[in-house]
């Protein structure tokens, strides 16, 4: 178990550095360049542009380049090109907002999607399934930023409720109910919308494990046994389908940190998401680096995780 | 058994009761307004540091904590800000070959200080030296006194020209700017305002380490003193007449920064500065919102409001709906939706012309756009009041040059070019180009058909792009339109200068100064004229510009500017939009000090050349009425 553990983490110190690579040259080779200046500005001199690119190594070779931005990420000294600040405070500062909004996402995804799933799998071929299935393709098939588009519309034009940031701005709340009732509205109608594919995709995934393990012997032989419905669904059915889903568990580390781009936008939501995709248009290519490589780190650190799940929860699983 | 079922139920009817919980919290939240003004902005700034800042979302905020010496008044004059007073002169100093011819040269000119015009106030011999101060910096004095001395056999002697290529000069002349300061201007933190900071500030720039986008402004500054800690007196290399706006530069505060190495201000200042503004810095929390707080102690006294929120709200869609639901104040109407707030009682909106116009650039170092007739003639088949009225619906006028009409040297006498197909037609035939067997022009074998480049995530430049493409292939000219991303449009084409035709804008500040954009020097890669355009003629009336420090003369010369380049149609001149904010009504008014001590003029939030927002630390909530004896106040 443990030169199990050893071996693994030897092997993703070997594959971070190659992904760290193959980053660096994926965000250096991106046509275009960082120009902080917003609009062509007329102030900028080629002197002060000049200046720029030294204190951020732009003007030196690129292999000398991912030397420098690793020495520094290495040493905390890599800084944005947007605000000149240390790379990894920008990226923490994020971490809070970012985690409560996934967080709270994969839990309604997890529960409502368990739900729909089981039901689903309950009911196979009936109404409620028909239901079931048609809501989980309705989620699947439109796509997010639209049916987040209808939903603020009709909440800002129906019912004049706040709905951007984290919390409502300008008001005064009479007590810290109000207010906290306020700032859990600004986390869970964006996590909602940005859970709805996951209870699609995980309700369809539970059903059709479940109407599989419905089919195996072990049940029929409960059944026979006399035992309810409700035991024989919960407590064989579910129990022997819940297993791929434990061993995912360590696979929701990334998404944990990993941004929602398009909801946090809309709904001006300051999270990991918006950080990445505006250093793409900035090209601001050391946040992207230590970005990529957070989240490289994080994915090898969640395949680890789920492997030692899976050999927690299934005696069949051996690590070798 | 049970615990499974309250698991699979429970969670999921906790969660929908929180969301309806939540809810009807967030839709009975009471609407007592807190006495706070909120501002909407697309763009998260990147430094409060006023010299390192070049983006608008940074100025925008740090223009509520910070002062320049200089500012403009509603009606766009300069007026002192921290300084009181500022006094132009000059200084030239003739030299000659020797000191009797030195002393002969001052003689003569004590003799005929009346009978020349030059604004001489003193003139002092040094040797072989002789230094007049005038009271008018620029070279037109100085010239006609060189030639008055070479007229009575005296000759002064060259010296070497500060600019590789141009020629020798007969004096150097360096204009200086003594500014006096305000003596009650204290810092956030209560540390005094002095001289001192100015020159801190200067020399910050100039700071290589600093690498300060406003390092150009001050290149020509030979040296700064403070000869008190109340005034600073700049003298300059040369005449440089634009130099005087660049000291509406924010001042940043020596004591704080002097002792910290410039890479350490991210960390120590650039996120929670300290200014002397009307609001000081609160809190910045990233990619959400910058809170700053009246300063009750600004020396034009205390703002009314309690505090001011820029929110960052990176979609412009749901920035309207933050308007809609009052999260923000005010709101940027897109064009379209102009005229069903115009129509909404419960709406004021503030219209004016921006400084910004929309223009084709035509690359002159192609061969089909090196003849004028062919500019000329695109110009003509382009219907730009079509564009006005179908991109921005109406809410702009037609672009006539470099400048825009509210610059106070514009010269609205420039006619624009009609919009004329069967003119553009006939004098694209009168070139050679006439029409092929597939209704393109050739001549000479080749096609007349070239790619117009724009950028990206600009709707307006977009539309134009397609509208350029549907008028110009009804007169035979065949345009591919291609569209990039900002930066790749930067450096692969315009940097390059390779490129045919690109659909750009220029925002502009209130400076006649465009040697940048225009003069021939400037063609080189990542300059700005990259159209590669050269005119002797416009490159001397550049230059003569930026060294004129009188009015009538600068407008006479931006004049001729604009005419000359107009004439030229290096650029298909487009539009200039208008813009135009919303609020609710009468959620502001604004209460600004007046002339007299103790005296305040009361008003609603009106338009001013300067904008609608420009007394915005005045502004108040009426419900949260100021309180100041009434006899004070002027409605």
């Amino acid at each position: 178990m443990i030169s199990f553990i050893i071996r693994r983490l030897a092997l993703s110190v070997v594959l971070l550095f190659i992904i760290s690579i193959i980053s660096f040259f994926i965000v250096t080779l991106t046509p275009g360049s960082p120009y902080p200046w917003g609009e062509l500005n007329p102030k900028i001199s080629a002197e002060v542009k000049a200046n720029f690119r030294k204190k951020f190594h732009l003007d030196c070779p690129l292999h000398e380049q991912y030397s420098l931005i690793m020495r520094d990420l290495f040493t905390g000294n890599l800084r944005s090109i947007k605000d000149d600040r240390p790379v990894m405070s920008r990226i923490l500062e994020r971490l809070p907002a970012t985690v409560a909004l996934n967080l709270t996402s994969i839990v309604i995804s997890l529960s409502f999607g368990t739900l729909l799933g089981v039901t689903a799998a309950r009911y196979s071929r009936r109404w409620q399934d028909a239901l079931g299935s048609f809501i989980a393709f309705l989620f699947i098939a439109l796509p997010g930023f639209w049916i987040t588009y209808m939903v603020v519309i009709a909440l800002v034009k129906g019912f004049g409720v706040p709905i951007l940031g984290t919390h409502s701005y300008g008001i005064e709340f009479p007590n810290s109910l109000a207010s906290g009732l306020d700032t859990l509205w600004h986390l869970l109608l964006p996590a909602t919308i940005l859970a709805l594919g996951g209870i699609a995709s995980q309700s369809r995934y539970l059903r059709a494990t479940m109407i599989e393990s419905l089919r195996e012997d072990y049940i029929r032989t409960a059944r026979s046994k006399g035992l309810s419905e409700e035991v024989i669904l919960y407590k064989h059915a579910l129990r022997n389908s819940i297993r791929p889903i434990i061993a995912g568990i360590g696979m929701l580390l990334p998404a944990l940190i990993g941004g929602a781009v398009v909801i946090e936008t809309i709904f001006a939501y300051p999270g990991m998401g918006r950080l990445g995709y505006e250093a793409v248009l900035e090209r601001d290519y050391p946040t992207l680096v230590a970005l990529n490589f957070v989240v490289a780190a994080l994915v090898l650190l969640g395949n680890l995780i789920s492997d030692l799940l899976s050999a927690a929860v299934d005696p069949r699983v051996r690590l070798k | 058994m049970r615990s499974i079922r309250l698991f699979l139920y429970g969670i999921p009817i906790a969660l929908i009761l929180l969301l309806v919980a939540a809810f009807v919290n967030a839709s009975f939240l009471s609407v007592a307004k807190k006495n706070e003004m909120s501002i909407g902005t697309i763009g998260e700034p990147s430094t409060l540091n006023p010299i390192q800042q070049a983006d608008s979302a940074s100025a925008q905020v740090a223009g509520l904590m910070f002062n320049g010496l200089l500012k403009y008044n509603q009606d766009l004059e300069v007026v002192g800000d921290l300084a009181t007073a500022w006094d132009l002169s000059q200084e030239t100093t003739f030299q000659f070959g020797s000191e009797e011819e030195a002393a002969k040269a001052l003689l003569f000119l004590n003799e005929h200080q009346s009978s020349n015009s030059a604004s001489i106030t003193t003139i002092a011999g040094n040797g072989k030296n002789l230094a007049l101060t005038l009271s008018q910096p620029g070279l037109t004095d100085s010239e006609n006194i060189a030639h008055i001395l070479s007229e009575a056999g005296l000759h002064p002697l060259p010296f070497p020209p500060l600019d590789k290529g141009s020629k020798d000069r007969q004096f150097k002349a360096e204009p200086i700017i003594r500014f006096t300061l305000r003596k009650d201007v204290r810092w956030h933190d209560g540390a005094l305002f002095t001289s001192a900071d100015v020159a801190f500030t200067f020399h910050a720039i100039m700071d290589e380490r600093v690498a300060s986008p406003r390092s150009s402004d001050f290149e020509l500054v030979s040296s700064l003193v403070a000869p008190d800690p109340y005034s600073v007196v700049v003298r300059y290399k040369k005449p440089f007449s634009p130099a005087l706006l660049s000291w509406m530069q924010s001042i940043l505060p020596a004591h704080i920064l002097e002792k910290v190495e410039p890479a350490k201000w991210s960390e120590i200042y650039n996120r929670h500065p300290i200014g002397t503004g009307p609001f000081k810095f609160g809190n910045w929390k990233t990619n959400e919102f910058i809170r700053l707080i009246k300063n009750p102690d600004y020396f034009r006294g205390s703002p009314w409001l309690d505090s001011v929120v820029f929110r960052v709200l990176p979609d412009p869609l749901t920035l309207q709906l933050a308007f809609q639901t009052k999260q923000v104040d005010f709101w940027a109407v897109d064009p379209w939706a102009v005229k069903s707030f115009e129509k909404d009682k419960r709406f004021d909106l503030f219209s004016s012309a921006g400084n910004m116009y929309n223009y084709i650039g035509w690359n002159l170092r192609r061969p089909m756009f090196q003849d004028l007739r062919v500019r000329k003639a695109l110009a003509e088949a382009i219907n730009i009041p079509q564009m006005i009225k179908y991109i921005i619906y109406g809410h702009g006028v037609q672009s006539n040059g470099i400048f825009t009409p509210k610059m106070w040297f514009y010269d609205p006498k420039v006619k624009p070019l009609p919009y004329d197909p069967k003119a553009a037609a006939a004098l694209l035939d009168q070139v050679g180009w006439k029409p092929g067997s597939d209704g393109i022009r050739m001549k000479d074998g080749k096609r007349l058909s070239f790619t117009l480049l724009a950028n990206n995530g600009n709707e307006v430049r977009r539309d134009i792009a397609t509208l350029v493409q549907d008028d110009l292939k009804k007169i035979g000219v065949e345009v591919k339109v291609e569209i990039y991303e900002w930066s790749v449009l930067l450096k692969r084409f315009v940097n390059k200068g390779e490129f045919d035709a690109i659909v750009l804008g220029w925002g502009l500040g209130n400076d006649f100064d465009q040697y940048a954009i225009w003069h021939s020097s400037q063609t080189h890669p990542e300059e700005l004229n990259f159209v590669g355009y050269n005119n002797p003629e416009v490159d001397h009336l550049l230059t003569d510009l930026r060294q004129e420090y009188s009015c009538p003369e600068i407008i006479r010369l931006a004049a001729k500017l604009q005419q000359t380049i107009y004439e030229d149609q290096p650029y298909t001149f487009l539009f200039v939009p208008e813009g135009t904010s919303v609020m609710w009504k009468n959620s502001y008014r604004i209460r600004r000090p007046g002339s007299k001590l103790g005296e305040w003029i009361d008003s609603p939030v009106t338009m001013t050349k300067a904008g609608w927002d420009y007394d915005m630390e005045w502004f108040y909530r009426p419900e949260y009425i100021p309180k100041i004896p009434a006899t004070q106040i002027i409605k």
